[in-house]
């Protein structure tokens, strides 16, 4: 159950009411009397009884006060006495073992429901129901009754009423508490819910009134409803100067750190006339969760006030907001039209996408934003449609945005060593159910591409390096038969909130994941598995190197006490059993790629309980090449990192999936 | 909590899965164009299944069971958290073209048959 959920919470409502309910029959069972107690209780006579449901149900009168004795003659109805409909529990209704005629005390807290069709009250909440006993006559009626048992006719539910087939304007259980009704929303709903009275004059629905009117520099009083259509982080340096440059890193860190706070929250709103804007927000230090921001805000309305225009772009000059927006249009509901009346609304077909967006933003730090998180996702919100990414692989045209639930099979940072290691680019090997359960033709991994203009949060990375982990790419970027991760993408570990009717699967993969094996069609920066043969040996490049057993720091040295020890500077201390290991480069013949050279780098670990570097210089040196030859290589998982035709060659490196 | 003692009242052993459904967000108003709406409810096993409000139905084989077979209950966790979310706001959006919702439904009919 939910934490703190409204299940729970009735949970512990019901634990408690039963303790009560016991309670309460166990005392009047040792009382024998009626209580004195008469405030708030309800006297009813029952006059049929029938069950529905295994709700049993009493068509009863009440009663003003508890009746004399009446002989079992005079049970004529009088008319004047108002008739209920009660309801018991099954469980009540076994305690009581009611029968017509039988007078019942009904204890607070009992409740009185009118149905808007219905002319008799209903009555329920009658846990706390007592029988009570007339005189001598209902003994006798007792000893009478009591033994044969009491046949209750039960009313089945016709398939036809269930249904509703004759009678189409009943809403089913319209309960007419003070709590909130709402029937289904209509297409045509205004999309207003509550509206803070105080605010309520100032308030305004349209973005491009309150920027003309306004002026650039911060907006007095004015403030305008909009819906949150997407949230995200951009880094500092993107601002408004947003182009989709591919491979290209900006300089800007990918990964938010604590040092350099240069990570905005932004949101795309939209407002009721369709138009939309980009509203920057505080600036976010690491500890932020961005998943926390996107839940409590995506999707709901929110009111602007006090913004600083800081630019108007149009389409040509913001390739990648626009291209968010083309996903967000043509809106899920109707918009209004400028200048037209109130209340009139247009249906939003042939409606062209907008060509200009406004960049706004808070000025001096402080949030002008209030989000009402208790409200209701709007209905103007149009989520990211998941599909599945043999679906997305297949879609015509570049420069998509799209969404998709996938496993994170491998991580590999791009190395350039001219750039820094925090902006480099991230290559992010996934698949999901749709590619894995492919025959051919379409690859059973992809590779995602995560540019440094993609803000990472640090519990992603920190998820990503311990285990494969099922990742919500949310608004990425398709084209030119790639996937890439730009700005205004967000990756989240948590599942999309809403699923996309045909075929996204959001279950996990069963069964192991494969991957293509190596073959003519195998590209560059992919991975692959393989098969083949051994059939030499790079003994030039093999070597081998301890490495500390705690932290796995490669570069160990001598001891300066001992110079038969090895000693591992970063944990400050002596590496009693070195992990030795060993890289090699074999080459193999691969039957499903025959006409290459195949050259693997292996890499394998060894542990050793060692004393000496020198001996484990001795020990490689006689390893045997030739007891390598020949041997079957099973299937390895491996990174591709060069496919070249002349000379028809591919290097690959053994990897470990996640 | 007068309003959930309310429900566990008549509905009995379903209002609390009814009422963890929709803590959970688990049900999705599907609309199409042309005015069609259906549920789409997550249920605790992972399973989606389809409720009908016009109409009083819901996929599961419980309803399938208890409701029309048995006529034991009044409906099943599913339909109550509809309707829940109806009343309380709480349901997910999704809107989809005339060709998806068709073929929800008749997705439906396949597993029937």
């Amino acid at each position: 159950l939910c934490r703190g959920g409204l299940a729970e919470r009735l949970c512990r409502l019901q634990n408690r009411q039963r303790s009560a309910i016991s309670f309460w029959r166990h005392q009047c069972i040792s009382d024998a009397k009626i209580p004195s107690d008469k405030s708030g209780v309800l006297i009813v006579k029952i006059l049929e009884i029938f069950e529905e449901c295994t709700i049993q149900v009493a068509i009863c009168q009440q009663l003003e006060q508890s009746p004399a004795p009446l002989s079992p003659e005079d049970a004529a109805i009088n008319a004047e006495e108002p008739i209920l409909k009660v309801l018991f529990t099954r469980e009540t209704a076994a305690h009581l073992k009611s029968r017509p005629q039988d007078v019942i005390h009904i204890y607070p807290p009992w409740q009185k429901l009118l149905l808007r069709n219905a002319d008799v009250p209903v009555i329920m909440n009658t846990y706390f129901s007592q029988k009570v006993l007339l005189s001598e006559h209902s003994e006798a009626r007792e000893k009478t009754y009591g033994l044969t048992k009491m046949l209750i006719r039960k009313n089945i539910i016709s398939l036809a009423e269930t249904f509703r087939l004759d009678d189409p304007d009943d809403e089913l259980h319209q309960l007419s508490s003070d709590h909130s009704v709402a029937c289904a929303p209509q297409i045509h709903n205004n999309c207003d819910s509550k509206w803070h009275p105080s605010a309520l004059s100032a308030l305004n629905d349209s973005l491009l009134e309150i920027v003309e009117s306004q002026g650039a520099v911060g907006w007095r009083e004015a403030q305008v409803r909009v819906v949150i259509q997407r949230v995200y982080c951009l880094t500092a340096r993107q601002g408004y100067r947003s182009h989709l440059q591919g491979n290209k890193s900006f300089c800007a860190t990918p990964i938010m750190n604590t040092e350099s706070p240069n990570v905005r929250l932004c949101l795309l709103v939209q407002d009721a006339y369709g138009m939309f804007s980009e509203v920057q927000l505080q600036f976010l230090s690491s500890t932020d969760d961005i998943e926390q921001h996107w839940k409590r805000r995506e999707g709901k309305f929110c009111c602007l006030s006090g913004m600083k225009i800081l630019q108007r772009t149009t389409r040509g000059r913001a390739l990648g907001l626009f291209s968010l927006i083309d996903s967000l249009w043509p809106p899920v509901m109707p918009v209004k039209v400028p200048g037209q009346n109130q209340d009139s609304e247009l249906i939003t077909t042939n409606l062209p996408p907008p060509s200009f967006c406004y960049i706004l933003t808070v000025p001096s730090g402080e949030v002008h934003v209030e989000v009402d998180e208790e409200e209701q996702i709007s209905n103007l919100y149009r989520p990211p449609t998941v599909r599945g990414l043999k679906e997305i692989l297949q879609v015509d045209g570049s420069n998509e945005r799209c969404s998709f639930w996938a496993q994170v099979l491998y991580l590999r940072l791009q190395t350039k060593h001219s750039v820094p290691i925090n902006q480099r680019e991230i290559l992010l090997f996934v698949t999901d159910s749709t590619l894995q359960n492919v025959v051919h033709m379409i690859p059973k991994v992809v590779a995602v591409s995560v540019t440094a203009s993609c803000v990472l949060s640090v519990e992603l990375m920190e998820a990503l390096s311990v285990a494969s982990r099922l990742v919500f790419f949310k608004d990425a970027l398709w084209g030119n038969g790639r996937i890439i991760c730009v700005e205004r993408t967000v990756l989240l570990l948590q599942k999309p909130l809403l699923c996309s009717a045909a075929g996204a699967d959001l279950s996990e993969l069963t069964g192991p994941v494969r991957l293509d094996e190596l073959d003519s069609t195998t590209q560059a920066n992919s991975v692959c598995a393989l098969r083949g043969t051994v059939v030499g040996v790079n003994e030039s490049t093999a070597f081998s190197w301890p490495t500390c057993d705690r932290c796995g720091n490669g570069k160990l040295e001598l001891c300066p006490q001992d110079r038969e020890s090895l000693y591992c500077k970063p944990c400050s201390e002596v590496v009693i059993t070195p992990v030795l290991k060993m890289q090699l480069e074999v080459f193999l013949s691969c039957p499903s790629r025959p006409q290459s050279t195949v050259k693997v780098k292996v890499c394998h670990e060894i542990s050793f309980r060692l004393f000496v570097l020198l001996t484990i210089l001795l020990f490689l040196q006689s390893y045997e090449v030739q007891s390598v030859l020949g041997k079957e290589v099973g299937l390895l998982n491996c990174y591709v990192h060069s496919v070249s035709s002349h000379p028809n060659c591919v290097a690959l490196e053994e990897i470990v999936l996640l | 909590d007068m309003f959930s003692l309310r429900l566990k009242f008549i509905f009995g052993p379903c209002a609390v899965p009814a009422l963890d459904l929709v803590d959970q967000r688990s049900v999705t108003r599907v609309t199409s164009p042309s005015g069609r709406i259906l549920y789409q409810v997550l249920g605790s096993s992972g399973k989606l299944y389809t409720c009908y409000s016009s109409c009083h139905f819901c996929t599961c084989p419980a309803f399938e069971f208890s409701v029309l077979q048995k006529s034991e209950s009044l409906l099943c966790k599913h339909l109550l958290a509809v309707y829940l979310s109806q009343a309380m706001g709480a349901c997910q959006e999704l809107s989809v073209s005339e060709e998806q919702l068709t073929s929800i439904l008749l997705a439906e009919e396949e597993d029937e048959g």
